[in-house]
């Protein structure tokens, strides 16, 4: 019995530590912007990565996804002759959820995995190490750029997503369907206000921040904690970044939904 | 005739999972000099460089450098220790990312306010001291394993180091290249003054530069001084270090056992 208790002190304990690491990881990187290096550079490097490099598979995705909405909007609104709502349905779903979710995951596995990878690297091959040594601040160097990066590319990222997936909606519903575009762009403006997008912005900012912040993190204490410096500990960092982040982005999506519903 | 000493050791103890990997270290390291870390591998040298650069904490009282305590640095004195020092390492440490002259370039970008041209110049001086002048617009990934460590040692130059600490300089290195680093090092002695620390397991490569000769086994360290008093050393596990016996001591079952079960606990 003594035993358990120890044990699960001892678990307690851990995460706890764990979770103070992070946090103090966060704060460090946060500090990094007023420390050198400069970060214009990086940080337009990081966008162009993060951002540039994400328009086609954020478009895809955002294309069938509002295609598939109205599709299946059409079908349920029909059923009570509302089908002139289905611009409404779209751009309401894509605004305050979809978009923010979609460009999220998919900029999750796209660059977070990406990001985790590359510093998980300099970690085991001593670069964080000789950063340290030359007496830079490896986390102003390293994760304060990605961070201001993933702050702006993400929501814009998120605008063009529902750009797009609202464009992939009319496609079916006006094109297809045979939905007026009188009405599809009608419903929209009319049911579509100021806190709907403000939802979907606020939605962005928080998912760049927890994406960022793990699959960075888990990058820079690749094999700390196991003390093994190996490939596979990389490959470990990076799923573990890539399912934590995504579940991350999932939970606090239903926490801020609830707390601005 | 050995200088003042820039570094002084009193006592190192350190601890990996509870296990002990340095025990009671205790030497001086002399400035201007170049003395040579030696010991088979997993002996605790490369643990040792860690507390030395501060990439390992230090407890109190235990390493000195020119008489201040390192392991009471706060982050502004280890900044600025570590910007008298520089620090090659053993696979050389290079940016993937950048070119080589890029990378002998993030030092000076980020503690000089000097022009993107003269940054460059700089770099490319430092890449001529180690024989890369012409590789400076390589990525690492296209040099050999000589040339990234050679690479590393001009970036770890490159803001004119008191101290430079190098390990392992010849592992994973043909003779001819290791013996150019070897010289190289001499050299940098030599022409700079500057206050060089080696760790490494090559005997010849050791004896070849050094002034000052630390041997270590086990966590602790069993015979220092110049090289001609280390050949003169008389402890047997010196003298088998120096022959190249190979370790016919029984293995000691309790230790074999307690370091299985603390690797599963």
């Amino acid at each position: 019995m003594t035993r358990q208790i120890t044990q699960l002190g001892a678990f307690a304990l851990e995460q706890l530590a764990y979770l103070g690491r992070m946090g103090l990881f966060l704060i460090h990187s946060v500090r990094g912007i007023a420390r050198p290096p400069g970060k214009f550079g990086p940080v337009v490097k990081q966008i162009q990565f993060i951002g540039t490099r994400s328009f086609v598979i954020i478009g895809f995705t955002a294309a069938f996804s509002g295609m598939v909405l109205a599709l299946q909007g059409y079908y349920t609104l029909s059923k009570f002759g509302s089908e002139g709502l289905v611009g409404s349905a779209v751009a309401l779903s894509l605004i305050r959820e979809l978009g923010p979710v979609l460009s999220a995951l998919m900029v999750t596995g796209r660059a977070g995995s990406a990001m985790c990878a590359e510093i998980g690297i300099m970690r085991i091959e001593e670069q964080i190490d000789a950063i340290e040594c030359m007496a830079i601040d490896p986390k102003a160097y390293l994760v304060t750029p990605r961070l201001l990066a993933g702050l702006i590319a993400l929501p814009l990222l998120t605008a063009y997503c529902n750009v797009v997936g609202i464009f992939g909606g009319y496609l079916v519903g006006v094109e297809l369907l045979g939905v007026s575009a009188g009405s599809f762009f009608d419903g929209m403006e009319t049911s579509v206000v100021w806190e709907d997008v403000r939802m979907g912005i606020v939605k962005s900012f928080v998912f760049a921040l927890l994406m960022i912040w793990i699959c960075t993190y888990k990058g820079y204490y690749t094999g700390v904690d196991r003390g093994s410096f190996g490939a596979e500990e990389v490959s470990r960092a990076t799923t573990s970044a890539v399912v934590l982040a995504s579940i991350s982005i999932l939970v606090s999506d239903y926490v801020v939904t609830s707390i601005m519903l | 005739m050995l200088t003042p000493s820039i570094i002084e050791i009193r006592g190192l103890d350190s601890y990996y999972r509870g296990r002990r990997v340095l025990d009671g270290i205790r030497f001086e390291i002399p400035g201007n000099q170049v003395t040579v870390i030696m010991g088979v591998s997993g002996c605790g040298k490369t643990t040792l460089l860690r507390h030395l650069v501060g990439l390992k904490p230090t407890e109190r009282g235990r390493v000195f450098v020119d008489g201040e305590d390192l392991g009471g640095f706060g982050e502004q004195k280890l900044q600025a220790y570590r910007s008298r020092i520089g620090v090659l390492f053993q696979s050389g440490a290079l940016f993937n990312s950048l070119t080589v002259a890029e990378n002998i370039g993030v030092p000076l970008k980020v503690h000089t306010r000097l022009p993107e041209e003269t940054i460059r110049i700089m770099a490319l001086i430092k890449l001529n001291m180690v024989g890369l002048a012409k590789f400076g617009d390589f990525m690492p990934s296209q040099l050999s394993g000589g040339m990234r460590k050679r690479a590393g040692l001009a970036r770890a130059l490159a803001m004119d180091p008191e101290i430079l600490f190098v390990d392992e300089p010849s592992s994973g290195l043909d003779p001819i290249t290791a013996a150019g680093l070897d010289r190289l090092i001499v050299e940098l002695r030599e022409t700079l003054g500057m206050t060089i620390v080696v760790v490494t397991h090559e005997l010849e490569s050791a004896f070849h530069i050094a002034d000052q000769i630390v041997v270590m086994d086990e966590g602790r360290v069993i015979a220092a001084g110049a090289p001609e008093e280390i050949r003169a050393a008389d402890d047997p596990r010196v003298r088998q270090f120096l022959s190249r016996e190979t370790d016919l001591r029984p293995p000691d079952l309790d230790d074999y056992l307690s370091i299985i079960l603390a690797r599963n606990r």
